[in-house]
């Protein structure tokens, strides 16, 4: 009873810890993502003078917004529970 | 007070004591973790609209190979996951953010992935593109909605949403096309997640359902031809 009680606590922090590996990832990428779109828009589009590209200044924008509405509670909530834990 | 020196009815109270504090710790630890999950899941869905990178890798031939090769690769590991997951070689708990009813059945990161390959593979890109953006954006916001606002407004609000990524991203064509497009795809997209099946997740539906409406339009058109695809969003680097 207490080795399995001591194995789930130790699946536990495994997770909590594999999800903080994970939050750099799910955070940094869709960033990197929507200003490579904007930059494209801007190199390849904008300042070549072409409207061609500003379907990219629009995904850019909808990528960057998006993420940013629901990684601010992500982030909240983690740092409320690296404060419990 | 050593355990010797307490009568029965002491040492039962404070057993009694023991396990009470120990359930309120281990309630307090699982509560947190359901509560960082719920976030997880959100930032998950909205981490899939990365995945229209994608579009602007080059078309040279080995990069042409790679882009089929690699997300069938991608499914193809993730179904075996989660095979193993289900004839419990692998112990479910290690997969962070499951819900209650992925134990039995593949969860729902496998339906996305199926998704989204099948997108790739087989739709063009206008079609494709506000799909992705749905199965991200629109489903999460379904989510949060409907717990502040109920389940009629959040599939309202759903709807919207949709209607707008359909909307912006067929803003190269014909102002009548973007109507017809916006509220079928938005149709397709809220039915989809609203459909509960057993064995089909709504992160596939909510994908698959609006894209195979808007392929069968566009198809539907040709024939009477009529060519409603507008051109490419996402143009791929050189």
């Amino acid at each position: 009873m207490k080795k399995d009680d001591t194995r789930k606590e130790t699946i536990q922090k495994l997770l909590l810890r594999l999800e903080l590996w994970f939050a750099p990832i799910l955070i940094l990428v869709p960033f990197f993502v929507s200003f490579f779109f904007l930059w494209d828009w801007y190199t390849r589009g904008f300042s070549a003078g072409s409207s061609v590209y500003d379907g990219e200044l629009l995904l850019g924008l909808l990528t960057l917004m998006g993420n940013l509405m629901f990684d601010i509670p992500f982030l909240r909530s983690i740092r409320t529970l690296s404060k419990k834990e | 007070m050593s355990f010797s020196e307490m009568t029965t009815r002491e040492a039962f109270t404070l057993t009694k004591q023991k396990m009470v504090e120990y359930q309120t710790e281990l309630l307090e630890r699982l509560n947190a973790i359901e509560v960082d999950a719920h976030w997880f899941r959100r930032v998950f869905h909205t981490f899939a609209a990365s995945f229209l990178f994608y579009y602007l890798l080059p078309d040279q031939s080995w990069i042409h190979i790679g882009k089929i090769a690699v997300p069938i690769i991608i499914v193809v590991v993730m179904g075996v996951v989660e095979y193993r997951r289900l004839h419990g070689d692998i112990d479910h708990q290690r997969f962070f953010g499951l819900r209650g009813y992925e134990k039995r059945r593949p969860a729902s990161y496998l339906y996305f992935g199926v998704a989204v390959l099948l997108l790739f593979l087989f739709f063009p890109q206008q079609i494709a593109v506000p799909c992705i953006l749905c199965a991200s954006f629109t489903d999460p916001v379904i989510g949060e909605s409907r717990y502040y606002l109920g389940k009629k407004k959040a599939y309202l609000i759903g709807f919207l949403v949709s209607v707008l990524f359909f909307g912006l991203t067929w803003y190269r064509a014909d102002w009548w096309i973007i109507i017809v497009i916006s509220l079928l795809g938005a149709t397709g997209a809220v039915v989809g997640e609203a459909k509960k099946l057993r064995l089909i997740d709504d992160d596939f539906l909510i994908q698959i359902l609006p894209a195979i409406m808007v392929l069968v339009l566009w198809q539907g058109c040709l024939l009477l031809g009529i060519d409603i695809l507008p051109p490419l969003m996402i143009l791929p680097l050189r």
